[in-house]
């Protein structure tokens, strides 16, 4: 497991630690190696190597399985929470709290004592219209709203960033591609150094919001060709239009996933450079 | 495009300019990432037996030596009008592979160093005298519009093939490789130059006219840029940041094993062909942006990619530091990332300073700007890479004070445009 691989687990695992108000520095982490535990603390973490609670020995302690093996044929009086790796409990083994499996592989033998074992339950998606079609339903109803404000108080912001993603699709594309990525990664690396987690979930929502942003100007574009004089209802057809689209291009394998791309990386492009639609986008010109 | 223009015409003599161009422009950039970068570096440590300083020091010299050499060619290339002379510029650039040629078969049987050093003296020669007249090419045969896109097809494949076939480090191998691609080269090049061909005379009679519409750079609208203008010493100064940048991170990285090997010497086809793609996206992308922006937003674009690479390897390592249980695991985004940097600025390298020259200067302003850009970043990268290994710095803050120069290249090129445009401003701005 690298760092960068194993560090989200990590910064799961210290903010589960710090909301059950034990503090993070008295953390017990164990990267590698073979280690016997024995006698109290506040709360392990096995991240990687194997962690063993020998026979005939109790650990007071809250574990976090994040990577490596845990061993246990001793007694855990505390919970057990395995996010990744292996736990193993032997026959002898006793676990007095909860045993809680999120992901990773856990094997408790049959003479094994649990108190209370749970297991993160694998939802199957509704079966109902809603529970299919809510998220979708809830984004035609909020963005559909802003088009309709929009469309009627700034209607030459949305034309500004449609026009420009028709006219230059390419530049666009590339521009939104190159930024959003580079800016998700650096989102992703922010939040990695837990102090600027804010900051990383804003940058992220921010992203999102120039997503949607251009969703809008591509739903008042279709729009505008809709039988309808009034702006804001037309606006909010195309926007339904628009979104009902691609999701229908999801359904398509492959090829439907790489459209959807394409055009939330140039609404995305067309969005950052018409600055939000303020002015439309120029290419540079070439003297020939 | 006009080269889509030229295709549908089936104007297959202009057509062919670009073919040359691109393939000049391959096979000069890969010899130089291959067998000068890599290949001397193994030449001088494994058969010569010096140490890795003093084989630094060597490079150092060669870049040194190509500096002078192609300020001087440069120079004589405007003073007596060579930039217009298309035959002259060929014949120079046989001479100039026939002794890299002759130089190629010669090193691997270096055991001395004085051999050695006489090989760096006749190659910084042949390299100084090679590109400037190699780069003034573009003023004949590629349209400015297209200099972008054809730069960046000239990175792709320098970089793919670089990347996707990586061959073992050493001298014997890049030599073997090297002359039988530069056995025929030199043939055709031959060919072309001796002009003794009656339908290649015409071709190449044809393309040498081709200055007259192509030979101003697209900054030198309405006037052409002069050497000591800010338009020409600006663009000078960022492309010099970002070679040593790049240089100074480059020469740390391939030194550390752990991160060479699950990269660029990766045992794994699949990491080299992802590290390839990398190249090429980041090419095309460079390609795309340099034709429809400016070029201050080239430049942040560079800087930005370079500096968000090294906060990659630096996080990697600061984590790894943290929990060296995890020690040695080296994300593959961080080497694509690079390589994305890389093309990025090489597709700039090649468009840029025909693009800000003219016929009549194109000699100087590419010797210039590939040789203190380039030569000149790569020589004190060297130099400061030294001074760094000899005051036995760790990886981590060897890569921190890169990230830290790309971070300050970046924010100081973003406030020198606020302050441009805020003079702009000012200047505007009707007097109370």
């Amino acid at each position: 497991m690298t760092p960068t691989e194993a560090l989200p687990l990590l910064v799961v695992v210290t903010l589960l630690v710090a909301s059950s108000g034990v503090a993070v520095d008295q953390m017990t982490v164990t990267y590698t190696g073979d280690h016997a535990v024995d006698g109290r603390e506040d709360v392990s973490v096995v991240a990687g190597g194997t962690v063993t609670v020998p026979a005939d020995t109790t650990v007071q302690s809250q574990v976090y399985v994040v990577g490596g093996t845990l061993t246990v044929a001793g007694t855990v009086t505390g919970d057990v929470t395995v996010l990744g790796g292996n736990l193993t409990v032997a026959d002898t083994g006793a676990i007095t709290g909860t045993l809680e499996t999120l992901a990773g592989t856990t094997d408790v033998a049959d003479g094994a004592a649990i108190g209370e074992r749970t297991r993160l339950p694998v939802t199957e998606p509704a079966a109902g219209p809603f529970g299919q079609y809510g998220a979708l339903v809830f984004q035609i109803l909020t963005l559909g709203l802003a088009a309709w404000i929009l469309a009627r108080r700034r209607p030459t912001f949305l034309e500004n960033v449609a026009r420009t993603a028709t006219a230059h699709p390419v530049v666009t594309g590339v521009v939104g591609a190159l930024a959003g990525l580079t800016l998700l990664v650096l989102f992703v690396y922010m939040a990695f150094t837990l102090l600027l987690l804010p900051v990383s979930i804003l940058g992220l929502l921010g992203e999102l919001a120039v997503v949607f942003y251009a969703y809008v100007a591509f739903g008042h574009r279709i729009g505008t060709h809709l039988p309808t004089a009034h702006t804001g209802l037309a606006a909010v057809l195309g926007v339904t239009g628009f979104l009902l689209a691609l999701e229908l291009l999801g359904r398509i394998p492959l090829l439907g996933a790489v459209v959807q791309i394409a055009v939330v990386a140039i609404g995305f492009g067309a969005v950052l450079l018409t600055f939000f639609g303020l002015r439309e986008f120029h290419p540079a010109t070439i003297p020939q | 495009m006009q080269f889509t223009t030229y295709l549908r015409d089936r104007a297959w003599t202009p057509l062919l300019g670009y073919g040359l161009f691109i393939a000049l422009m391959v096979a000069g950039y890969y010899y130089n990432i291959t067998f000068v970068q890599l290949g001397l570096i193994d030449l001088g440590t494994r058969l010569v037996g010096l140490s890795a300083a003093a084989v630094s020091m060597w490079m150092a010299a060669l870049a040194l030596l190509t500096l002078v050499a192609a300020v001087i060619t440069g120079v004589v290339m405007d003073r007596r009008g060579w930039g217009t002379d298309l035959y002259l510029k060929l014949r120079l650039l046989w001479l100039v592979v026939a002794l890299q040629f002759v130089l190629t078969l010669w090193a691997p049987g270096i055991r001395s160093v004085p051999a050695f050093g006489a090989w760096i003296v006749l190659g910084g020669l042949g390299l100084g005298v090679g590109f400037p007249v190699s780069f003034s090419l573009a003023a004949d045969l590629i349209p400015v519009p297209d200099r972008g896109p054809v730069a960046a097809v000239a990175t792709a494949v320098t970089y793919f093939a670089a990347n996707a076939y990586p061959l073992d480090w050493s001298i014997k191998v890049f030599s073997d490789v090297l002359l039988v691609a530069m056995l025929p080269g030199l043939l055709v090049l031959g060919v072309l130059a001796a002009g003794r061909i009656d339908c290649l005379d015409r071709v190449v009679t044809q393309l040498g006219t081709q200055h007259q519409r192509f030979g101003r750079g697209r900054f030198c609208h309405p006037t052409p840029v002069r050497t000591r203008s800010l338009a020409f010493l600006v663009p000078l100064v960022l492309m010099f940041g970002v070679f040593f940048v790049d240089s100074l991170g480059f020469l740390r990285i391939i030194d550390t094993p752990a991160l060479v090997l699950s990269s660029w010497q990766s045992p794994e086809l699949s990491t080299r062909l992802g590290i390839a793609v990398a190249h090429v996206l980041g090419a095309a992308i460079a390609g795309i942006l340099y034709v429809n922006f400016d070029l201050e937003w080239v430049f942040v674009w560079i800087f930005a990619l370079f500096a968000l690479t090294h906060i990659l390897y630096t996080t990697d390592l600061r984590i790894a530091e943290l929990l060296p249980g995890f020690a040695g695991g080296n994300s593959p985004l961080n080497a694509a990332m690079y390589a994305v940097a890389v093309s990025f600025y090489t597709t700039l390298n090649f468009a840029l300073w025909p693009d800000l020259a003219t016929t009549d200067t194109i000699g100087t302003h590419t010797a210039i700007g590939v040789g203190v850009a380039g030569w000149l970043a790569t020589f004190l990268s060297t130099a400061v890479a030294l001074f760094l290994q000899q005051a036995e710095v760790t990886l981590l803050t060897h890569l921190n004070l890169v990230n830290a120069l790309a971070l300050l290249l970046l924010f100081g090129l973003i406030a020198g445009l606020y302050v441009q445009r805020l003079l702009a401003v000012a200047r505007e701005a009707p007097t109370p």
